[in-house]
């Protein structure tokens, strides 16, 4: 069984004139790391919702086949069903901490789900300790930066153990050190074994990690597969998807008659590639 | 503003703070009960003694002095304004009482908002049987005070970057000029509640019936130590006060 499966599945916000999902038809297996990229207001967010019942339970509409998340159909359980199943972060991390202080944050999912508190304590000093969270144990809210803000969120949502971790452009509203945190903090995550779905644009910072990445445009899923595969189409420029550094360098070599063995990601596999072409 | 400080938690390691905020309630509705059954100097001034060890015992005699340095202007007010327009026979005397209970109250309460945090508050409610949701409720409302500051002030920066002049005409302007932030303000505001709304769900708020808590508050031997000393103290007051009579010298007052 998947881990999640979209079969399918359509959806149109109440209110809205045009689907924000069409006929989305997938599979994500444990232990993927699934990237997902295209335009604003292609559906990217909505899909996400669509993974843990958000949608259609929370943000009602008109629904056509089915998502089935741990096996579990989302048009028939609760959002809270999928809790301890899918775990979501959210762009704005000042939204997603709802108490005063790290440890309440991390205990505030299992404690809805009726926990036991030694059980509660155990996770929350785990947590505390993988995302390294020992300073702001003390910290209001107000007195972290954008980037401790949704390590404590991360640490909230992983404290529900759910088997993938749906992450909504977690860095868009931060500096691009913080990001680059966050970013390897969900590489660690996922090569710990856990699935990772994760929205992000800057794909020259998450591509080398990825083991899929999922390009969508007007609510359709327009390309699905390998990195390297993907980021060598021309569709990405087309749609505007921001293809990393290497990988355009790339791109323009092959359309001067020069190809390389392989699709570079980061600077280091071009740098080798080309020594490798050169050397031939 | 800044006499509010008094009223705003501040972490602390002291002994106030380490005690349940069940038995800090009765401290501090004892202590503010007490000094409003008193309109005489002497009594009002012991209260007044009785609880500076208090704040001190918290760690806060600063922010305490600070706040009531603020509070300066209104007392002096209280004083001049009571003195001219009342009635009383000793007006001097009598307004001098009214600063000084008010400074007894404002201490008595922020005896308490100083030392509980509001997370610990809710948890008090909800173990007082409070509904979670409610008491919940309650908390979240105060951490996003200050959020929601910070959003009114970057939208009256717009505002005013936009051309909208907030402080000037006349009342029916200025009030008018408040639209183009309280539009903006709410609109901004039920969108950060459906965000909320959305990450709550997610982990699971309102999931189960069994709702489990990762610590609860200990109601310890020093908790009913300061809970049932106080209410021993509130009726010894009472009866003092209402069926003994307070001796003489406690009723002086300003000749004037
Ligand atoms: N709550 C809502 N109610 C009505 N329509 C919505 C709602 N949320 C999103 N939409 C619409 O659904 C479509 C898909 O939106 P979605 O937020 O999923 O896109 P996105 O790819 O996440 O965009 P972005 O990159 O800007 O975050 C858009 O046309 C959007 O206007
Ligand atoms: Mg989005």
């Amino acid at each position: 069984m998947a881990l999640i499966e979209f079969a399918d599945f359509s959806f149109k916000y109440l209110g809205a004139d045009s689907l924000a999902l069409k006929r989305i038809k997938l599979t994500i297996d444990e232990g993927e790391y699934v990237v997902i990229t295209g335009p604003s207001g292609c559906g990217k967010t909505t899909f996400c919702r669509a993974i843990n019942a958000l949608v259609p339970q929370f943000h009602r509409g008109y629904v056509a086949g089915n998502v089935y998340t741990d096996g579990k159909n989302t048009r028939e359980n609760e959002v809270a069903t999928f809790a301890s199943v899918a775990g979501l972060v959210f762009q704005n991390p000042e939204n997603q901490l709802v108490t005063l202080d790290v440890e309440k944050e991390i205990a505030f999912g299992p404690e809805n789900l009726g926990v036991a508190p030694d059980e509660i304590r155990r996770r929350v000093e785990e947590l505390i300790d993988l995302l390294d969270l020992e300073e702001l144990r003390e910290k209001h809210p107000h007195e972290m930066s954008g980037g401790e803000q949704q390590r404590v969120a991360i640490a909230a949502t992983l404290a529900l153990r759910p088997k993938v971790l749906v992450a909504d452009e977690p860095t868009s509203n931060l500096d691009p050190t913080s990001a680059e945190v966050i970013l390897e903090i969900i590489a660690h995550l996922n090569k710990r074994g856990m699935a990772v779905v994760l929205v992000e644009h800057r794909l020259d910072l998450v591509a080398k990690d990825a083991s899929r990445i999922i390009l969508m445009n007007k609510g359709r899923i327009v390309a699905d597969g390998n990195p390297r595969e993907i980021l060598a189409m021309d569709l990405c420029e087309e749609i505007g998807v921001g293809v990393p550094k290497a990988t355009q360098v790339y791109k323009r070599l092959k359309t001067r008659g020069v190809e390389l063995r392989n699709v570079p990601l980061t600077g280091v596999e071009l740098a080798e590639l080309v020594q490798e072409a050169t050397s031939r | 503003m800044s006499f509010l400080e008094v009223f705003q938690y501040t972490r602390q390691d002291s002994i106030m703070h380490r005690l349940d905020p069940r038995s800090k309630l009765v401290l501090s509705i004892v202590c503010a009960a007490v000094s409003m059954m008193f309109m005489e100097i002497i009594p009002l001034l012991m209260v007044f003694i009785c609880l500076l060890p208090m704040i001190a015992a918290a760690k806060s005699l600063g922010r305490w002095a600070k706040s009531m340095k603020g509070l300066g202007a209104l007392l002096v007010f209280v004083l001049v304004f009571n003195t001219l327009l009342s009635p009383a026979e000793n007006p001097l005397s009598y307004s001098l009482s009214l600063a000084i209970r008010l400074v007894a109250l404002m201490t008595s309460f922020s005896l308490f908002f100083l030392t509980v945090q509001p997370d610990q508050l809710s948890q008090a409610l909800i173990q007082m049987r409070v509904k979670f949701e409610f008491a919940f409720a309650m908390s979240m409302a105060m951490r996003y005070v200050p959020t929601l500051g910070q959003e009114a002030y970057a939208i009256m920066d717009a505002q005013r970057a936009r051309g909208v002049e907030l402080d000037k005409g006349n009342l029916i302007k200025r009030i008018r000029n408040i639209i183009p932030i309280i539009v903006p303000l709410i609109i901004v505001s039920i969108r950060r509640a459906l965000s909320i709304a959305e990450s709550m769900e997610s982990r699971g708020f309102g999931a189960s019936e069994n709702r489990t808590y990762m610590e609860m508050l200990r109601f310890g031997k020093r908790d009913w130590a300061v809970a049932l000393s106080s209410l021993l103290i509130l009726i010894l007051v009472i009866y003092v006060r209402f069926f003994v009579g307070l001796p003489g010298w406690m009723l002086w007052g300003l000749p004037f």
